[in-house]
């Protein structure tokens, strides 16, 4: 095996940082030596146990740690990307060292601000939708269509308005819908990385608030089978979830390294603290298979990934409304007129939805070290929704069918160059293209099929020199977009075209005062082409009750977003506080009409898709504080105001203030097990006052507090170490409904749930 | 050498991959034929003690009906006082030529349907259901009814078509509402 070490240092820039934890990680070791074997690189950690290499080449290295006392450890590590290393040593031989690899692929735009789920914080999670995952993290909220259904909310803003990257790739399904969530296993992730702000000028339209990338861990080579298994059982909704992963290396193939990963969900009805919600079940499958191949050097590798997700899931019985009569009546009512038991069985109405993605990348780093990444994405999303009557027919078939289908195909290619770092500028260039096909067919009439053609070309460069980073981004887009209709009389398909350009930016500069306190500040634009719902829409929102009418000559939004964040760290205490404003002109809204429309089946609101200028303005702060050594105390704060400029007055649906306070105690070693903690938090909501009037069909719910509690450890076993947590959400059994929740009209939020988890690697 | 032919194999990936996509949302399906619309509710009153005395009403939503005719509701239904009149309610799809009969598909239906019936104050004018589900115990559907008159009055008839899978319990208010009009009554 070539050891990329024996190669020269100075052209290359990577860095390799982390943590040398005892035999708990209450217990840092300084003093610790890293060696690279075959060359003369070599540090040792600081007082709290940390230590840092720079001017590393990609390829593939070889650290050894020693620390007095403990046993020697080498691993073997495959640089691609920044990597952080969290490492515990054992005083036993005959015990392996834990260690946890994280690649920092850094961002593209590094000014932004940005937070991360990974480690045990990721552990704590699983079992959660991806946005439930997410909600710890300060400026994140969800916006819920009940238990199953839950979208992610970053400033404000959601569905069209973020970008998911599954995996390098823009998730592309029907996300314009607010019960569409995205169509991602969040067992995939190994980490969770969360952009805040506008970030068209990197990932191209809908980057309007932000940006969630779901990474897989980096694939490298091993000696060993390796693999992991997580297992998750919940008490509410009798919930229970199981993912598996393997991963190995074929080394008579020169080296082909592979994973397979697989998980299975599944949940019946979930319970409120005093009923159950009829119907409200769901199932899910998914697996995920990776081969990638790197050449020796390290200057070349190629990488397949191919993924897919299968899920049915329930929509609450008590939600299925015919007009705003039955809307009302459903407000007034202490609890669903019709009691629900448990069950795990799925009946009308509910949704079938399955993703397939498959990325095709490779990558070649030139001489110069310029690095060149091509990718190619294929990805197939298909929603069948079937409403809680069958059609009106005799015909079999059309009994069987789903009122509503969509399929959307996506096809993208991107290409990237990473020029080299030169005189302190490091930069990248891209051209990307893709292409979606949409094909809805129905019984009751939502959106038209269509077909676009995008390109977009950015240029992204950075000036990086001792404490500062200063950066500046272009891009140029393109969107053709056909519409295909039918006339419903003469049956003849028609098409309407519209083409929309636009070019956006992004400057930034970071500053590091010391090792302790470090500030950013970003403005970066955004935009985004109005979606086809927005354009064309015309019918019956069925679970808001509402009738929806698009408008085919609306612009593109654009955003210019002005983030500034500060970060304060010392060894026991942190401080870090987000402030931004976001201004978005064009914003696309349904504006409630002033006369009602009446359709046989009753009187609707009528709401009309207009645009006008808006501003989202808050701030996201997180205080950690060890009080003692085993004691630490966790402030979050998240606060958003909305405003609509052209009509002077609040936007609808933004979140409520969210406050969420932590003790957290850690126990440290105990018998065999280590790194026991408890954690008690309390999640404080305040009403949301800031409405516009005559736009809701009932006021905001009070706010309300919720205890959460965890606790948890590790153990080993054989030669590897688990992870055991047993977690308590609303265990006081709070009644409660909440704002962003679109269920709160019919029912109240979910009683306590007791979760206990478990992931082993091995 | 081997890197050419891995290239090869990428590059051919991707013709075969942009190759796949079809052309489908070029071809728009049209209404799902045999679905039906539910777009009118029409009342039919026959005088018991006079069969020739038979009243008509109908509400349509012309929402879907391409061209519809001007004089499509007659949402007026004149009764005579102090009678009694066997009556049914029928739910029609007006944007077929004849009309669809969805009331055979609620029939069909009936323990998940029960139609309701509002009347304004001051109205003489009472409604009771006739026909009865399968439920154990059976249950009142609406689609015929009785409507026994008072003294001369004026007033509205709400009529309510509601549905209430697995849900019906005699009571209006599970479920859903599929259409909800109303008549305006004159008992003279």
């Amino acid at each position: 095996m070539t050891i990329a070490g024996k190669r020269s240092f100075s052209q290359c820039t990577l860095r390799i940082s982390g943590v040398v934890y005892g035999q708990d990680t209450t217990e840092r070791l300084a003093g610790a030596t890293i060696t690279i074997k075959g060359s003369t690189h070599a540090v040792i950690t600081d007082s709290a146990g940390h230590f840092v290499m720079d001017s590393l080449c990609t390829g593939l290295y070889e650290f050894s740690t020693s620390s007095i006392g403990f046993v020697s450890t080498k691993i073997e590590i495959q640089l691609l990307y920044d990597t952080s290393i969290s490492l515990q040593l054992s005083k036993d031989a005959s015990q392996l060292t834990a260690v946890e690899v994280t690649a920092e692929k850094k961002q593209d735009i590094s000014t932004n601000a940005k937070s991360e789920l990974k480690g045990i914080q990721l552990f704590q999670t699983t079992g959660e939708t991806l946005s439930g995952s997410l909600q710890s993290i300060p400026g994140l909220n969800a916006i819920q269509t009940g238990p199953t259904i839950s979208k992610p909310v970053i400033h404000g803003l959601h569905s069209n308005r973020i970008l998911i990257l599954n995996n390098g790739v823009r998730q592309e399904g029907q996300q314009w819908g607010t019960e569409h969530a995205p169509e991602i296993d969040p067992f995939i992730a190994n980490r969770v990385t969360i952009i805040k702000g506008a970030a068209s000028v990197r990932y191209g339209s809908d980057a309007i608030s932000g940006v969630i990338l779901v990474e897989p861990s980096v694939l490298a080579p091993t000696n060993a089978l390796g693999g992991e298994l997580n297992l998750v059982a919940g008490t509410n909704g009798q919930m229970g979830a199981a993912s598996g992963l393997l991963q190995g290396t074929i080394k008579n193939l020169g080296g082909i390294n592979w994973r397979v990963q697989g998980s299975l969900k599944k949940a019946g009805n979930f319970k409120t603290p005093y009923y159950y919600l009829g119907n409200t079940g769901f199932q899910e499958a998914d697996f995920s298979l990776t081969a990638n191949y790197n050449n020796k050097k390290g200057n070349f590798g190629i990488d397949a990934y191919y993924s897919e997700y299968h899920n049915k899931l329930g929509i609450f019985a008590g939600s299925h409304v015919g007009n705003v009569a039955d809307l009302d009546s459903a407000f007034a009512r202490p609890k669903p007129i019709t009691p629900s038991y448990f069950t795990y069985d799925i009946n009308r109405t509910y949704q079938v939805v399955t993703h397939d993605l498959l990325k095709l990348n490779g990558y070649y780093i030139f001489k110069n070290s310029g690095r060149l990444e091509v990718q190619f994405s294929n990805q197939k999303n298909k929603r069948d929704e079937y409403d809680i009557d069958i059609p009106y027919s005799t015909d079999p078939d059309v009994l069987n069918m789903p009122q509503i289908s969509f399929q959307i195909q996506t096809q993208e290619l991107d290409l990237v160059y990473h020029l080299p770092v030169r005189n302190n500028f490091s930069g990248l260039v891209g051209i990307t293209g893709y292409t979606q096909g949409n094909v809805f067919r129905g019984i009751r009439y939502l959106v038209p099929n269509f077909r676009n053609y995008n390109g977009g070309a950015f240029w992204i460069e950075r000036y990086s020199k001792n404490k500062l980073t200063l950066e500046a981004g272009l891009r140029f887009d393109y969107r053709w977009l056909r519409v295909y209709q039918i006339n419903n009389t003469s049956l003849e398909t028609y098409h309407t075209t519209s083409t929309y350009q636009n070019p956006s930016g992004t400057v930034g500069a970071s500053y590091r005062v010391n090792n302790k306190l470090s500030f950013s500040a970003n403005i970066g634009s955004a935009f985004r082409a109005p979606s086809v719902n927005e354009l064309y829409i015309n019918g019956i929102h069925l679970s808001a009750a509402s009738y929806e009418k698009g408008d085919s000559t609306l612009k593109s939004e654009r955003s210019y977003d002005f983030t500034v964040s500060g970060r304060y760290e010392v060894e026991r205490f942190f401080a870090e506080l987000v402030v931004y404003d976001n201004i978005i002109d064009n914003f696309i809204y349904a504006k409630p009409a002033l006369t009602p429309i009446t359709l046989i089946s009753g009187t609707y609101p009528l709401f009309n898709y207009t645009q006008a200028n808006a501003a989202i303005k808050g701030f996201d702060a997180e205080i950690n504080f060890k009080i003692t050594m085993k004691l630490t105390y966790d402030g979050k704060a998240s606060i958003v105001r909305g405003w609509n400029k052209s009509i002077d007055d609040w936007l609808i649906f933004m979140p409520a203030d969210r406050y969420i306070n932590t003790l957290r105690y850690d126990f440290g070693k105990w018998g065999l097990t280590t790194n026991w903690y408890v954690n008690v938090g309390l999640l404080t909501v305040l009403k949301q006052t800031r409405t516009p009037p005559n736009s809701d069909y009932v006021p905001p719910p009070p706010g309300y507090n919720l205890i959460n509690a965890n606790t948890g450890f590790q153990f080993p076993i054989r030669k590897t170490t688990a992870n055991i947590e047993l977690a308590c959400t609303n265990l006081a059994n709070t009644v409660y409904r909440d704002y962003l929740n679109r269920y709160r009209y019919y029912a109240d939020d979910l009683g306590r749930d007791i979760v206990l988890r478990f992931k082993l690697n091995f | 050498m081997k890197i050419t032919s891995k290239s090869f194999l990428f590059i051919s990936f991707l013709i075969v991959g942009l190759n796949g996509c079809n052309k489908d949302e070029k071809t728009v399906s049209p209404p799902v034929p045999g679905n039906e619309f539910l777009t009118s509710v029409r009342v039919t009153a026959t005088n018991t003690t006079d069969p020739t005395d038979v009243q008509v009403a109908i509400i349509t939503d012309t929402t879907f009906i391409a061209n519809p005719p001007n004089s499509i509701n007659h949402d007026t239904l004149n009764l005579k006082a102090n009678s009694v009149y066997t009556a049914t309610v029928e739910f029609l799809d007006e944007t077929k030529n004849p009309p669809g009969q969805v009331t055979d598909d609620i029939y069909a239906r009936r323990n998940y349907h029960l139609i309701c019936f509002d009347i304004s104050s001051g109205l003489n004018l009472t409604v009771a259901r006739t026909d009865l589900d399968t439920n154990n115990p059976p249950l009142q559907i609406g689609l015929q009814d009785r409507i026994t008159t008072g003294a001369v009055s004026k007033g509205t008839l709400n009529v309510q078509l509601r549905h209430q899978p697995n849900a019906k319990n005699g009571d209006c208010a599970p479920g859903s509402t599929d259409a909800d009009v109303t008549y305006t009554i004159n008992i003279y």
